[in-house]
């Protein structure tokens, strides 16, 4: 706290620390906010595709030593093919069903998947390298910062931009819109409503996969790094408003902002400002701070 | 034909005297982290673990009764701990427990074998409660402890000549309890040395930024910790392009210097690192372990063996030691039993304290280094700290 305040530099990386760790998680909970949005899926899995998003990154990356961009790529690429199995194969079938149907199927996606994670790459807690040029530290003028945390400062709002401008300036995304409206309707005039759905659960889960790859040099791969991933993404999507883009963003910023303040404030209680920043938005507003009530769903 | 019929008749009751024999069997109830985030290390600890019991059961057993194991995953929660202990006793009727993993998982087994009066071996957690506060005449500890643990980080601390220390831990018993043994070791050996800063995190952490940025505020020459695993590869990637490594010595317990953290670490393993390891797969410092590290090596599949097995091994071993001295799997009398007795291990000879029903395990320490021709780094010089608070 004393340095909080006697020390400007120490502040200034306080709010790097904040909006690097905010946009390494929105990244990650877009995903999960997108999915929800248009097909009203909580997706419990969404962890564990981060989850294999990070390992893909240690087998291309490490093992490969295809580089770390290919890594990327290959993430993304690698939670598309899973997500078209698991939409294709799976959700299809339970749109129209009972929401608790929805939720036991993601859960037991979760321990599938969480059990061949670690058939392929063992159970011992793995480590990436930094990508070439980003593994040390940028010159700021009056204090040095991590180059591949301020990578992420930037990377978190291009993706942002991205998925604004593809859901809010495309023909695609008035469809993706409308889907979320009036899906028979939808139907009812041509458009083909299940290839918008697996697009969306395509788009969501490599993002996850995006999310888990840059994620994997900070954080080490090992099994049961989902079980954490997909509460703070729940965090962020709740507190912003599930199903709402702008919400998580924001979202993320904030919870990226209280985890690290916090942690620095008052360091044994780092947990405790996020969750009762969770109450509040929860009694206050349910449906987040850019949510809207009651959404009519199909 | 009487005799016949007399001898037929004893034979049968032979035979079926030998069947009894046969059948019975020392049930031991295991209790490791074998799926989720712990596999990392239950895994490697079952290694040990079956390899000790395949032993027994090649010399003949425990009174010459077969030793079959039921192992259960403790999720690294006491509460799935606790219930998987429960269950150990009651459905499976096990004679001993042996196992946990982590502090408060340790802690909670350590309830239930109190409660239910059967003996609890704990292998690996090393809150000094286990053996002070929370001591019960049916738990007794293989692994090492935090006060030893902290006397030796305290020890180095004064070899360097380092004069300020930021303490970073994890927010359970495991951190506490080690931040008050490095505490009480620099009041023994380096009173002049100052603590600047105090951090937790809390287990299970994945950023550490806002305690890198604080030590590196804080301007102290030296980090203690415990972070382990996961916990310490996080915090040395996201530490490294800090600069942290460059500018203080970072002394750790929770035997990051284990070759399971170093050989995955590869050349991300940070410099100036100094910390401990129950068993180093390249160090036959005490006779026996060449043999236990090649064994262990074929039946894992792995030249570079981990740390974790020897202490599952250890503890089997403790078992067949006290089963067989006592004649009986009676918990009063197989508790008796392991009260100041010593068994040869492949990292040294072990006594159990009577009093404190602690082992006398000691570790390893030194500094983590490059080696030429191969990626990961090994500790050297290796320094055999002893078990002892004098």
């Amino acid at each position: 706290m004393d340095m909080l305040l006697s020390s400007p530099s120490f502040a200034f990386i306080q709010v790097l620390n904040s909006i690097s760790l905010g946009m390494n998680l929105f990244i990650i909970a877009a995903g999960l906010s997108l999915i929800f949005g248009v097909l009203r899926v909580i997706n419990f899995a969404h962890g564990v595709f981060y989850m294999f998003g990070a390992y893909i990154m240690y087998t291309v990356s490490k093992d490969l030593q295809l580089g770390f961009f290919t890594g990327v790529i290959a993430a993304a690429l690698g939670l598309a093919i899973i997500a078209i199995i698991v939409e294709r194969g799976l959700f299809q079938w339970l749109y129209d069903k009972e929401h608790l149907l929805q939720l036991l199927l993601t859960f037991a996606i979760v321990l599938i998947m969480g059990d061949m994670a670690k058939i392929i790459w063992g159970t011992d807690q793995l480590s990436v390298s930094y990508p070439e040029g980003f593994g040390g530290a940028s010159n700021l003028g009056f204090t040095f910062y991590p180059t591949y945390r301020l990578m992420l400062c930037v990377v978190g709002p291009l993706i942002f931009l991205g998925l604004w401008f593809l859901i809010e300036r495309t023909r695609w995304g008035r469809l993706t819109r409308a889907a979320t409206q009036d899906m028979e309707m939808l139907s009812a005039l041509g458009i083909n409503v299940p290839v918008i759905y697996v697009t969306i659960f395509v788009i969501g889960s490599a993002l996850a996969g995006v999310g888990g790859s840059l994620a994997a040099p900070i954080n080490s791969p090992t099994p049961g790094m989902d079980a954490t991933i997909i509460v703070e993404c729940f965090v962020i999507v709740i507190i912003g408003g599930l199903g709402s883009l702008w919400g998580t963003f924001v979202g993320a910023l904030i919870y990226g902002f209280v985890f690290n303040f916090g942690s620095v404030i008052v360091p044994n209680w780092q947990d405790v400002f996020a969750f009762l920043l969770l109450m509040a938005v929860l009694l206050i507003r349910p449906w987040g701070l850019f949510g809207k009530p009651e959404q009519e769903g199909h | 034909m009487v005799s016949i019929f007399r001898s037929t008749t004893a034979a049968a009751f032979m035979l079926a005297a030998g069947v009894v024999s046969a059948n019975a069997e020392i049930k031991i109830g295991v209790l490791y982290p074998i799926a989720g985030t712990g596999a990392v290390y239950g895994t490697p600890a079952m290694y040990g673990h079956n390899m000790a019991v395949d032993e027994v059961n090649a010399a003949g057993g425990i009174m010459g009764q077969k030793v079959v194991s039921f192992a259960r995953d403790t999720k690294l929660k006491p509460a799935a701990a606790a219930a998987a202990a429960k269950e150990l006793i009651t459905k499976e009727g096990v004679d001993v427990l042996v196992g946990g993993l982590s502090s408060a998982v340790g802690l909670a087994i350590s309830e239930v074998a109190r409660q239910e009066g059967v003996v609890y071996i704990a292998t690996i957690p090393k809150t000094i409660q286990m053996t002070t506060k929370k001591l019960h005449k049916h738990v007794f500890r293989t692994s090492s402890h935090t006060d030893f643990e902290g006397d030796a980080i305290a020890q180095i601390v004064k070899k360097l000549g380092k004069k300020s220390v930021c303490d970073i831990q994890l927010d359970y018993a495991y951190g506490h309890d080690l931040a008050a043994g490095i505490e009480k070791g620099l009041a023994k050996h380096a009173p002049n040395v100052k603590k600047v800063i105090d951090l937790r995190s809390k287990l299970g952490a994945t950023d550490y930024n806002a305690q890198i940025t604080q030590i590196l505020g804080s301007g102290c020459d030296v980090v203690t910790s415990g972070l382990w695993g996961s916990h310490f590869v996080n915090f040395a990637q996201q530490a490294k392009p800090f600069g942290l490594f460059d500018r203080v010595t970072y002394i750790s317990g929770g035997e990051i210097a284990s070759h399971e953290i170093a050989g995955k670490m590869g050349k991300d393993y940070p410099d100036n690192v100094i910390s401990n390891s129950y068993e180093l797969w390249y160090d036959h410092t005490f006779p026996g372990h060449k043999k236990f590290q090649a064994d262990l090596a074929k039946r894992s599949g792995k030249k570079e063996t981990a740390m974790w097995p020897v202490l599952a091994y250890i503890g089997v071993k403790f078992i067949e030691a006290a089963g067989n001295k006592a004649g009986t799997m009676d918990a009063d009398k197989f508790a008796a039993a392991l009260e100041g007795m010593t068994i040869k291990t492949p990292v040294g000879d072990r006594t159990i304290d009577p009093k404190t029903h602690q082992a006398n395990t000691g570790q390893f320490w030194g500094p983590m280094v490059k080696k030429s021709g191969v990626d990961y780094r090994v500790m050297s010089p290796v320094t055999w700290y002893p078990a002892t608070l004098d």
